[in-house]
């Protein structure tokens, strides 16, 4: 299955690693959304590490995209980790975060 | 107009007579205030020092506008003792010594020439105040780099103090201590932010303790940062814990409404490294003997 603007790979047992691209529409995200979720489930996939590596800034608009894939991916059962985030990212996010995330936050996909 | 065209005339004409002796009388100036007690240049820098000057001071004087102060040939003379004050400053020099030798080779040059020519300045008002002018500036000129100087040590040292009083310090592998002391402001707490993050991501560190032990006040702003500044770590991936809260603090932070919900506090630095290897799953054991 293809999905227009994610790279999303199996990276082991039930674990999905999602890789942004550069076409990626967040102003699309219901669709993506969909797509995302249903992609993980019929894997059986339980987990779903998103890396931010390439986004040295975080917008409001792009973290309400992270975090409302989070929650969907939460209805579902699957457990969203943000990983990769760079400093300057998160010294912008942490300038207009109010409550917790959705998702979690890793440095890497662990061992 | 006419007048002050003669007056450079008179003055120029007055230069490539006695330039000679003129020469003698600046490098005495020269060594009286940089060759005496205080060491700062040898006989050799103080002849160059006054031959440079009087070379200036003759391109001026030969210059087709004389008067004019934002000619280049001014323009040279300004940089020539904006460099010379900045020189002086390096060596442990005072700008009074500067601007003392300015001012002394402004009066030495009229003397010399009055001596020299027969012709008493005193009563030319005009030779005077181009002098006077001209010298004013130059002075001028030493006092903004002396000013811009004392600027950029006072920035350099405030840097320094900024680094030193902030030391991240990967006290185990993947965990980052920073001790902040002294009185946290909005800037400050940006610096160390940042300073943090970029470690975090550097050292690929899991948990950073925050020890706020030396810290003794706190505003509204700057918790906010603190705050900030723990759910950027988190952000990141790395558990963040603070430690060494003083009551004062703690107070000053619920009457402030500032939610602590998600942040994990300690009692102590000891405690929140133990909570940090705990997390991480590290046992520090005690060897028998």
């Amino acid at each position: 299955m293809t999905i227009a603007g994610v790279h999303l790979t199996r990276i082991g047992k039930g674990n999905f690693l999602l890789e942004p691209l550069r076409g990626l529409n967040i102003l699309d995200q219901d669709q993506l959304m969909s797509q995302i979720a249903a992609h993980v489930q019929q894997a059986r996939g339980g987990h779903l590490y998103y890396d931010l590596n390439d986004l040295p800034v975080i917008d409001p608009l792009y973290f309400s995209w992270l975090d409302k894939l989070a929650r969907t991916c939460l209805t579902l059962n699957i457990k969203m980790t943000c990983i990769n985030m760079q400093p300057t990212a998160a010294f912008t996010v942490s300038q207009f975060l109010v409550k917790n995330p959705s998702f979690e936050t890793a440095l890497g996909v662990p061992d | 107009m006419v007048q002050k065209k003669d007056t450079s005339e008179k003055l120029n004409a007055l230069f490539g007579l006695k330039v000679g002796n003129i020469s003698t009388q600046l490098e005495e100036i020269g060594r009286e205030f940089f060759c005496s007690s205080n060491k700062l240049m040898d006989e050799e820098e103080v002849t160059d020092l006054s031959s440079e000057f009087l070379h200036l001071m003759t391109g001026l004087l030969s210059s087709a506008e004389p008067q004019r102060r934002t000619s280049p040939q001014f323009h040279a003379l300004e940089v020539f003792f904006s460099g010379l004050a900045q020189r002086m400053l390096m060596r442990g020099g005072h700008v009074e010594d500067v601007v003392r030798y300015a001012q002394n080779l402004q009066y030495s040059l009229i003397a010399a020439l009055e001596a020299d020519s027969g012709i008493t300045f005193t009563q030319s008002r005009s030779v005077l105040m181009f002098f006077a002018q001209h010298f004013d500036e130059l002075i001028m000129a030493i006092f903004r780099t002396y000013l811009l100087e004392r600027e950029n040590t006072l920035q350099a040292q405030e840097e320094e103090l900024r680094e030193t009083s902030t030391p991240i310090a990967e006290i185990w592998d993947g965990v980052l201590t920073l001790p902040i002391i002294g009185t946290l402001d909005s800037s400050r707490t940006m610096l160390v932010m940042e300073a943090l993050l970029n470690r975090i991501a550097r050292d690929r560190a899991r948990a950073v303790v925050m020890d706020l032990t030396g810290v003794k006040n706190i505003d509204s702003q700057v918790s906010h940062h603190l705050i900030q500044m723990v759910r950027a770590v988190q952000l990141m991936g790395a558990d963040a814990i603070i430690t060494g809260i003083h009551p004062e603090i703690a107070r000053a932070l619920v009457s402030l409404n500032i939610d602590l919900s998600g942040v994990t506090t300690r009692a102590s630095l000891s405690d929140g490294l133990k909570e940090a290897f705990s997390r991480m799953g590290i046992h520090v054991t005690q060897t028998a003997g």
